[in-house]
């Protein structure tokens, strides 16, 4: 499920297009604001995957350094509501543009474009049991090898050993090397007298 | 009275204070730490918070986090509420997990975990201990830095770039202590043998997910409105 916040100063247009949105089976509007301090307060309870944001709603000077004041959100991607025109240095904030005469076709375009890079994480439950070499992940996980020791070790890439650890996580629910470890020991997967 | 989105239903001050508890369970852990005994009879909500001077909203307040999943305050019901009322709410809220919710749990814990191979055991009651540490330091770190920190810029009306700082530092914290015991409860609900204290795992991970909610409800009181309550005092400052 994609998590849409939209940030528009028009009554008319942020409830329309909140109407529009709910239509969208793999898209919930977590929240919608018209003003700034509520968009600040909001997006960093709530972590939207996309804004939605009418760049009127900051500072002309700010326009260009918009993608800046959500730095603490690195996986946040704007897409730009425009109403008015938009300077192309500004445009090119945005992951992607909906425009005003944009039909919901158009819009469901965009914004499938901007969340694909995400879709890959599916929200499937995952039941398969962890396979031999996610094992091996974790034993070494537990032993409180590094990432690049684990990948030394194995014979494989930092990066594999990172989705083999996401995989983990997925599939057992829990984030922590230290809770992690106890899976492993009540698993038999090691010893006790291994972990540091 | 009708249900707009910043009221939970059918719930108003003039409503009975039992009749609110029956419909909203959760409320119940905010009661002590407000200072409200149970035995309130056919009191209102109105009634009791005079009894007790407790601010009604901040109480209202309270409780819309409790039962609204999506719930903002307006400037105007921030306002409505002291600082200082918030704060009291949030120090007595980490003593009712220290002094009773976790000591509850711990007694729990052991008791289920005594048929299990020590060897295992011990893991477990580590992770917990270790878990209880993380709560306690983060605590202590709020209401020895943060809170007087607040304090003092409510009394100076002085903002400085810590204060950024700081109010992004809640976050990641109670991000952590919420995946850690989640954790724990994964660890009990899914990997703990089957034979193991059966009965008494079904009502420790029910503990689990009450204090789980509890704490997100908490976070959500300091994110939401400790936080906009100090962004509309800074606004407020820059007029």
């Amino acid at each position: 499920m994609t998590k849409i916040a939209i940030a528009e100063p028009s009554t008319m247009l942020r409830i329309g297009l909140e109407q529009l949105l709910r239509e969208l089976p793999d898209a919930e509007v977590v929240f919608s604001t018209d003003n700034l301090g509520a968009l600040y307060a909001r997006i960093n309870a709530l972590h939207p995957d996309i804004l939605i944001v009418n760049p009127l709603l900051f500072d002309y000077a700010k326009r260009s350094t918009l993608r800046a004041e959500f730095d603490q959100l690195p996986n946040l991607r704007l897409v730009g509501l425009v109403t008015a025109y938009l300077e192309s240095q500004h445009q090119r904030q945005f992951a992607g543009i909906i425009e005003l005469n944009d039909d919901f076709q158009r819009i469901k375009s965009t914004l499938n474009q901007v969340s694909n890079n995400f879709q890959s994480d599916s929200d499937e439950p995952d039941t398969d049991p962890l396979s031999d070499r996610e094992k091996d992940v974790l034993v070494c996980l537990s032993k409180g090898l590094k990432n690049n020791e684990i990948a030394d070790e194995l014979n494989i890439s930092v990066h594999t050993v990172i989705t083999h650890r996401k995989n983990i996580v997925r599939k057992t629910g829990i984030k922590s090397v230290a809770a992690l470890t106890v899976y492993a020991i009540l698993n038999n997967l090691i010893e006790e007298k291994d972990i540091i | 009275m009708s249900s707009t989105p910043n009221t939970p239903p059918h719930l108003s001050p003039k409503m009975k204070m039992a009749d609110a508890i029956n419909q909203y369970h959760s409320l119940l852990t905010v009661l002590p730490r407000l200072g409200f005994p149970l035995g309130f009879g056919e009191k209102s909500v109105e009634q009791l918070c005079e009894e007790h001077r407790v601010s009604l909203p901040l109480f209202t307040l309270i409780v819309r986090v409790y039962c609204l999943e999506d719930y903002f305050p307006t400037a105007s019901e921030l306002q409505q509420c002291r600082m200082a009322d918030i704060l009291q709410y949030l120090v007595s809220s980490h003593k009712d997990y220290l002094e009773n919710k976790l000591p509850h749990i711990e007694h729990h814990l052991n008791k289920l975990l005594e048929p299990m191979d020590r060897k295992y055991s011990t893991l477990i009651t580590n992770f917990y201990a270790e878990f209880r540490k993380e709560m306690e330091k983060h605590f202590q770190y709020e209401e020895e830095v943060i809170f007087p920190y607040l304090r003092q810029i409510l009394s100076e009306q002085e903002a400085t770039e810590s204060a950024t700082y700081q109010k992004n530092a809640f976050h990641q914290q109670h991000d952590d202590i919420e995946d850690t015991l989640n954790d724990l409860t994964n660890l009990l609900l899914k990997y703990i043998p089957a034979e193991i204290s059966p009965v008494e795992r079904v009502d420790m991970l029910l503990d689990m997910y009450a204090l789980s909610n509890d704490i997100a409800k908490h976070a959500m009181m300091e994110n939401r409105i400790l936080v906009p309550y100090i962004q509309l005092l800074e606004s407020k400052r820059h007029d």
